[in-house]
């Protein structure tokens, strides 16, 4: 055999022998793990935390369900129990819109706690959402809850980097590697038997957390408010966004700890960065990003709306608007006294104060929303480096517990609102008559406005805004994979 | 084969290893003597491309092994001075799972008891995990990889350092048997005796060059310690 014939053979064994070598590393790994007793503790603490962070959520959302409808009937018999009155009385008199939770936000419970759960519907006013659970939880929820969110976003990054940190600089301490490299073994080949490891035993782990899972989702999902196929479509991109979160982590762990002189270095700068990208960064991304693009206090809030409030004339009849609006109705009927039209004026002259207020409350809910969208995506900015930025607002995103899926339910109970206000307008148009307060709606009027019903946006709407944390999750991923490579290319056995 | 040829390593502008050449053919065992520091390890090194020669060659069957690591250590086996396994693995595991990384081919069971038999190991002991081993039985293991790599040339490290002159004995007997397999040798060792027991030639290195060259035939034991010894001295002395 000659030297080319020799490095030929050599330098490129068949597909296959690739294959087998990269799985014998793998399993090898496996067997290491599963055979130290430390680290089958550590998986089964873990295993136990994330069940009980199932069980727990499943609980929360079924108390919650459960709540919401026994109060949402409640408040329906009400609503339909009114005697007659002033259709416009029972407009003021008002009633709830609940908020459903998807069965996902047991993984995820985002920013549920903070946000409410109801909203009061009534005349001329569109109400913040209320009754935030934080609030009735005392100091104990200002600590944080168990949620599957919080041990796959923060512990199981510890768990890959106590899997992966002496990947390299172990068997460089205890001398194999140079075994191992002596061998003719491709550093790569190394490199994917102990990613298919860590993976491996990551996949391992996770199954059964993503079965319950889907179970809790057949348990809990509710077809009137989402389909099962879409709680799904959203678990499926959730498993991708978390697979590559911790993938991403993985190649790190390999690729500090191809670099590393010593397993005691590689650990240090594992648990430095877990700590900076779990727990420092996003608390001050969060400050930098309230102090460069503030919020309005609720304060100013209220107070800004009061003041474009004023442009709307209510139940005030001397207003300007007012004036202006009654003498264009009557121009537009043809007749000079209100008393003349052939419809009732009380009731267009509320169904136009409604609409001057629905553009005021468009303009302000409408930019509250958008300086929130925008301190989220500056605050996703660095995710690409620290994924914790880029994985957070995605799992609430698809879990349906961010802000903006908060909106959407804010916003469709708020078109609820309306459209109760225009059937009673409307109502009250057709048969009231000017200066006569004698008219009252009864049961039917009651009966015939729907009950308030939400159905959560489908999982395209979701990824519509969270492409971009997808995205830098997947340059995550890749970036650290890369590393990786580049990390075990240059691997010495000293 | 292995072959140096004008294999020079310069660390901060002091040579390691100046201009070494030297060629071990198949069926040969070169011992490379000499005191600490004189290059012995950095020759294994190079050879292994462990480190980059600053000039030269190392080729092994030809391959030069800066240009083409991967083939070069394709088609050598090398025992350190304490062959580093897996604790957690018993002997026949870090057999199976070293022979499966270095040929790609998966062994069977039985093929993999019969070499670390060959190579002295017991079978009971070749069931228990490796965290117990003495240090001979693993050198054992490190022949019983060596075999099942089916290596055209030996690089060993000092292997008998430590070893009691029973396991030593054993191991001489062990490395002879790979000789007769046509194996180009080259073992590294402070051993004098060793070296003319199982050598076929000594080499005496002295600051980073081949002082001297003995066929083990033409010299006894005495007339190498002497060799070794001026050598040493004249190093020194310089």
């Amino acid at each position: 055999m000659s030297a080319v014939d020799v490095i030929t053979a050599a330098e490129a064994p068949l597909p296959s022998g690739r294959w087998r070598i990269i799985r014998t590393v793998a399993v090898k790994e496996w067997l290491d793990i599963y055979r130290d007793a430390r680290f089958r503790w550590l998986a089964a603490l873990t295993l136990l935390l994330m069940a009980c962070a199932i069980v727990f959520g499943v609980q929360q959302v079924q108390r919650i369900d459960r709540d919401r409808a026994a109060a949402a009937q409640e408040d329906r018999q009400v609503w339909t129990s009114q005697s007659a009155k002033d259709p416009h009385a029972a407009a003021h008199f008002g009633q709830y819109a609940f908020k459903p939770q998807s069965p996902l936000a047991l993984a995820d419970p985002g920013v549920n706690a903070y946000v409410g759960t109801a909203v009061w519907l009534e005349a001329h006013k569109q109400n913040e959402v209320q009754f935030r659970p934080a609030r009735d939880s005392g100091v104990s929820a200002r600590l944080g809850n168990l949620s599957l969110a919080f041990v796959l976003q923060t512990v199981m990054p510890l768990l890959v980097i106590l899997l992966g940190f002496a990947a390299f600089s172990g068997e460089r301490e205890r001398g194999t590697l140079r075994q191992l490299l002596s061998l003719g073994a491709r550093p790569l080949d190394l490199l994917a038997g102990k990613a298919l490891a860590v993976t491996g035993v990551l996949a391992i782990l996770l199954l059964p957390v993503l079965i319950g899972v889907v179970i809790a989702c057949l348990l809990l999902v509710d077809d009137t408010q989402l389909s099962l196929s879409d709680q799904l479509a959203r678990l499926g991109w959730l498993t991708l966004g978390y697979a590559l979160y911790l993938g991403g982590i993985a190649a790190l762990a390999l690729a500090v700890s191809a670099f590393s002189k010593s397993s005691r270095a590689a650990l240090v700068g594992l648990l430095a960065f877990w700590l900076i990208n779990c727990f420092l960064v996003p608390r001050l991304m969060t400050d930098l990003v309230r102090t460069a693009l503030p919020l309005p206090t609720a304060l100013e809030f209220r107070e800004a709306i009061a003041e474009d409030k004023k442009k709307d004339f209510g139940h005030d009849e001397t207003h300007p608007a007012f004036i202006a609006f009654r003498e264009q109705v009557l121009r537009d009927y043809g007749v000079n006294r209100v008393e003349d039209l052939p419809v009732n004026f009380r009731g267009l002259s509320l169904r136009k104060s409604d609409e001057i207020g629905y553009g005021i409350y468009d303009k302000h809910f409408g930019g509250l929303q958008d300086d929130y969208a925008r301190q989220d995506r500056w605050r996703a900015v660095p995710g690409f480096l620290l994924p914790f930025l880029a994985i957070q607002p995605y799992s609430m995103g698809l879990a349906g517990s961010d802000t903006r899926g908060h909106y959407h339910f804010a916003t469709t109970a708020e078109q609820h609102r309306r459209l109760v206000q225009t059937m009673i307008s409307e109502d009250l148009i057709r048969n009231g008559r000017y200066g006569d307060s004698s008219y009252v709606a009864g049961p039917e009027l009651w009966e015939r406005i729907p009950a308030f019903s939400y159905r959560s946006p489908e999982a395209g709407w979701v990824l519509s805004a969270q492409a971009r944390n997808l995205f830098t999750l997947a340059i995550w991923c890749a970036a650290a994979s890369l590393l990786a490579v580049f990390a075990v290319r240059r691997l010495r056995p000293v | 084969m292995l072959e140096a040829r004008a294999l020079t390593k310069i660390y901060q502008g002091a040579p390691a290893l100046d201009k070494l050449d030297l060629q071990v053919p198949g069926g040969e065992v070169f011992c490379l003597l000499g005191p600490n520091g004189a290059g012995k390890t950095t020759t294994v090194n190079l050879f292994l491309n462990f480190i980059t020669p600053t000039s030269g060659q190392a080729l092994v069957c030809g391959v030069d092994a800066a240009a083409a690591p991967l083939a070069a250590r394709h088609l050598l086996a090398y025992i350190p001075e304490t062959v580093m396994l897996y604790g957690n693995l018993t002997g026949v595991e870090n057999l199976e799972y070293f022979s499966t990384l270095s040929t790609g081919r998966r062994r069977g069971r039985q093929e993999l008891m019969a070499l670390l038999r060959e190579a002295g190991l017991q079978e009971e002991a070749a069931n228990r995990r490796v965290a117990g081993y003495s240090k001979g039985m693993r050198q054992k293991v490190g022949i019983a990889i060596a075999l099942a790599k089916d290596a055209k040339a030996l690089l060993l490290d000092e292997p008998t350092s430590g070893l009691d002159p029973l396991a030593a004995n054993e191991f001489a007997r062990l490395i002879e048997d790979l000789r007769r397999r046509n194996m180009a040798v080259l073992m590294v060792t402070h051993d004098l005796f060793l070296a003319k027991q199982c050598g076929t030639r000594v080499g005496i290195m002295q600051r980073g060059r081949l002082a001297a060259v003995f066929n083990t035939d033409d010299t006894d034991h005495l007339g190498l310690e002497r060799a070794y010894l001026d050598i040493s001295r004249q190093a020194v002395a310089a």
